[in-house]
């Protein structure tokens, strides 16, 4: 028989291969979201605490000084978790925000010509570098723990070479941006909500998808179309990116430059990604989750303060708290490939 | 004309050649099923059509055009779409963001565009009738035959001229196959190529116009689909292959029983596997690949979970972790897939690795005895003539036969006599095949109880005494003597299995 005498069955569709369930899936959603849930609880529990021992927390001036003292961690955890979510993680960021405020402290002028331009070469150079990262990890085949763990102590070194201690300085109007107000919110407060919008949009855009895509699963990404090494050259660029957005608000808020300051942002990033439900296996993640993670970490340290306690609680505190996380996201992992099965 | 024409079309991966001068032609509007042998290269043959591997000579035209795809993305450009047995989906992605994956509808601010992607969905579906599918369900929830369905549905989406389906069927219940079945004569009638590859003889013969058979990387036949018989089809799958490698099967077996197996189930991957092996014997366990084989190996071992009862040397036993399957005389050793994953530590010395999980044996009031340890070492390394330069070499630096045999040598230190081999030849040179096969025909005589899998089929053929054929998670059937062959073994595999 040929093609053409064959004669042609059309397809029917199938009966149905078990029944429609409508409506929509509550608990699923849930335990989808059950790590967020819980970084919220947290979040809420230590703000309850926070007021019933110091007067005034609930109030413009709080959110303010709060968004403030956490905006430096939300810069560099954002570029953070579009990495976790890529799969990926990100070191060298410590090595950008430094090197960020000692080019920042030891380049601007009152000129607001030149701090235009720095600022701007200090973005393109966070991208860059970050890009170059992405190209290493893509084109040797390296672990991105190892290629940016290289990257953070060159960065670091150079630094170093720039400002061997820290000392440098801002203008003071360049300071003052730090502590501008808009209806009463200061400039850290609206940047928190330009970032919720940028993640918004980013999230839903075709690039967006491919991270997340990629991160879920690298082998059909690839075999979707995606090219792996543009991915990587994104993501990281991006992290690179916010990493010298992170470096420039700092310097807002110190006035000067630290050759060493970045490091104590490197495993907070990750952390508070962790706690606000951002998976490490990639995929996985929302940056409300992680802004919330960075209040949650950045509160710890206010509580330890009104505590009275030595101040070297604040770690443990931030273990525990990350430990709880990391318990709460397996503990609902788990549910849910039960409820599949 | 022809729609497709690929000639000379040659592929290596290192030493090994996965394609050697394949030829292969379609037509617009046919059916043309693709049949071979377990590595014949038709996956090969799949990927670097769908740009996902690229290949190494030879040419292929499209439309009489030259067709290199530099990625997937370039193959799909020119209107070719895979649907991968290993799929390309996306667990944390929705069911429609899967579908139209890189190329979804957009707003003005370059966002996707839900609603409109929902309505394209709906549409799809509905067009080639689709099995019910949530399109908002995100794809980890779903069941593998659901996943399936999704990947068909993510191929049509580009509407290709050229759809490739990869043992599309085999995840799928019946009535879902039947229904893909229809859908392959209706996308032919549309005028398109659909290249369809199965294992299940019967769904060829109900769809294909025409076939074309690989061997060994190689184009062996091109056929009618109406003008060929299914042991014509067989036989030219199976070929002629020299049988010198093998050692002389002496039987051995004797009455004793060393590992006895009924009701091993687990999930939808085993069930009901009953079998005995007896001491001196190599039992052989083939069948098409993933039809239970791995699961059976890894659970016997107890590295994942079964239900059912396991005996050993007459003894009930129960073996919840590898650590238990290890118990010295009565315990049993597995030669693992994945040797350089699971059964070598390549960054330590050949002795590190031998006695890794005997440490016991040279252990006295505490204390490790060197002399002893150096004393089972040497004779290990003898025995099996393990080519290291030193014991202390590390095992990485080992050609891949030498590797083999440090494993073969760890799991006869652990004195176990039940033991597991789960292709064990892979990626061994022919010289060190022999010898791993005469080292099994000596274990055997020694009153070793040997369960042995081997993803080449011949292997099965001239080594066990006897061959299980699995075939969705059961024992197909069993051969014996001179029924063994690798028609036989095929047959119970494939053919019979529209009866199931």
């Amino acid at each position: 028989m040929s093609v053409a005498e064959r004669p042609v069955e059309m397809a029917q569709r199938p009966v149905e291969m078990k029944p429609a369930r409508p409506g929509i899936d509550w608990r699923g959603r849930a335990l989808d979201r059950a790590p967020f849930l819980v970084a919220c609880l947290m979040l809420a529990l230590i703000v309850a605490i926070y007021g019933s021992l110091q007067s005034g927390v609930f109030s413009l001036d709080e959110i303010n000084l709060d968004t403030a003292a956490a905006m430096t961690l939300m810069l560099a955890a954002t570029g953070q978790t579009i990495v976790l979510v890529r799969g990926g993680i990100d070191l060298s960021i410590g090595g950008m925000i430094s090197l960020g405020t000692v080019i920042a402290a030891t380049r601007f002028t009152d000129d607001p010509s030149t701090v235009a331009l720095w600022t701007l070469a200090i973005l393109a150079l966070g991208f860059l570098i970050g890009a170059l990262n992405g190209l290493l990890i893509s084109l040797l085949k390296l672990q991105p723990f190892l290629v940016t763990l290289a990257t953070w102590s060159i960065l670091n070194g150079v630094a170093m070479i720039i400002l061997p201690t820290d000392g440098g300085s801002v203008p003071g109007w360049w300071v003052g941006f730090g502590y501008a107000q808009l209806f009463g919110l200061t400039s850290p407060v609206w940047m928190l909500l330009a970032l919720l919008l940028f993640w918004w949009w980013f999230r839903a855009t075709r690039v967006g998808v491919t991270i997340q895509a990629t991160g879920s699963n690298e082998k059909s990404a690839f075999l979707s179309g995606v090219s792996i090494t543009r991915v990587n050259v994104i993501t990281y660029g991006l992290s690179g990116l916010f990493a010298a957005g992170a470096a420039l608000y700092l310097t807002t808020q110190t006035g000067a430059g630290s050759p060493t300051i970045g490091k104590d942002y490197i495993l907070p990033s990750v952390a508070a990604a962790v706690i606000g439900g951002v998976s490490l296996f990639g995929g996985r993640g929302h940056l409300a989750g992680t802004l919330i993670g960075a209040f949650v970490l950045t509160l710890i340290g206010n509580l330890v303060f009104v505590l009275h306690v030595s101040s070297y609680w604040q770690p443990v505190a931030s273990g525990v708290i990350l430990l709880l996380s990391v318990l709460a996201s397996s503990v609902a992992e788990k549910a849910a490939r039960n409820r599949v099965q | 004309m022809d729609l497709v024409t690929v000639k000379g079309l040659s592929k290596r991966y290192g030493g090994i050649v996965a394609l050697s001068e394949a030829t292969f032609s379609a037509r617009a509007g046919e059916v043309h099923a693709l049949l071979g042998e377990n590595g014949a290269g038709k996956s090969t043959f799949i990927q670097i059509l769908s740009g996902a591997v690229r290949h190494d000579g030879g040419s292929i035209l499209v439309d009489g055009q030259d067709y290199r795809p530099a990625n997937p993305d370039a193959a799909q450009a020119r209107g070719i779409a895979a649907v991968f047995q290993e799929l390309s989906l996306i667990p944390d992605l929705s069911v429609e963001q899967n579908i139209w994956f890189r190329h979804e509808p957009r707003t003005l601010l370059s966002t996707v565009n839900r609603a409109e992607m929902r309505r394209k969905t709906l549409a799809l579906l509905d067009k080639y009738k689709f099995p019910a599918l949530r399109p908002e369900q995100e794809l980890r929830r779903l069941t593998l035959a659901e996943r399936q369905i999704v990947e068909i549905a993510k191929g049509l989406a580009k509407d290709p001229r050229i759809l490739i389906l990869d043992e599309a069927t085999s995840a799928l219940p019946a009535r879902e196959a039947e229904w893909l079945l229809k859908l392959t004569r209706q996308l032919a009638a549309e005028g398109r190529l659909v290249i369809f590859i199965s294992h299940r003889m019967a769904e060829v013969r109900a769809i294909a116009d025409r076939l074309t058979i690989f061997r060994n990387g190689s184009t062996i036949a091109v056929h009618e689909a109406n003008a060929v018989s299914d042991n014509e089809i067989v036989t030219q799958m199976i070929g002629r292959h020299l049988d010198r490698l093998y050692p002389e099967r002496i039987a051995t077996a004797t009455d004793r029983i060393a590992l006895k197996v009924k009701g091993f189930s687990s999930g939808s991957r085993l069930s009901g596997v009953d079998f005995a092996l007896r001491e001196g014997e190599v039992l052989g366990v083939g069948g098409l690949q993933g039809h239970g084989q791995r699961e059976l190996f890894q659970s016997l071992f107890g590295a994942s979970k079964a239900s059912g009862t396991v005996e050993l040397w007459g003894k009930p036993v129960s073996i919840g972790n590898p650590r238990q399957a290890l118990t010295g005389k009565d315990g049993i050793a597995l030669v693992p897939e994945d040797r350089r994953g699971q059964g070598l530590l390549l960054t330590k010395s050949v002795r590190e690795n031998l006695t890794l999980s005997v440490i016991k044996r040279f252990t006295e009031n505490g204390l490790l005895s060197r002399q002893r340890e150096a004393a089972l070492v040497k004779e290990m390394v003898d025995f099996l003539r393990i080519k290291a330069g030193t014991p202390e070499q590390l095992a990485g630096t080992l050609s891949g036969g030498n590797q083999q045999k440090v494993i073969f040598g760890k799991m006869l230190l652990t004195q176990a006599r039940v033991l597991l081999l789960y292709d064990p030849t892979r990626g061994v040179d022919v010289g060190t095949k022999g010898e791993i096969f005469q080292l099994m025909r000596d274990l055997a005589a020694k009153g070793y109880a040997i369960l042995f899998h081997s993803s080449d089929m011949p292997e099965l053929v001239h080594v066990a005494d006897r061959v299980l054929v699995m075939r969705n998670g059961g024992i197909a059937a069993t051969l014996e003597g001179d029924r063994i062959s690798e028609a036989s073994i095929l047959r119970a595999a494939m053919l019979e299995s529209e009866a199931a």
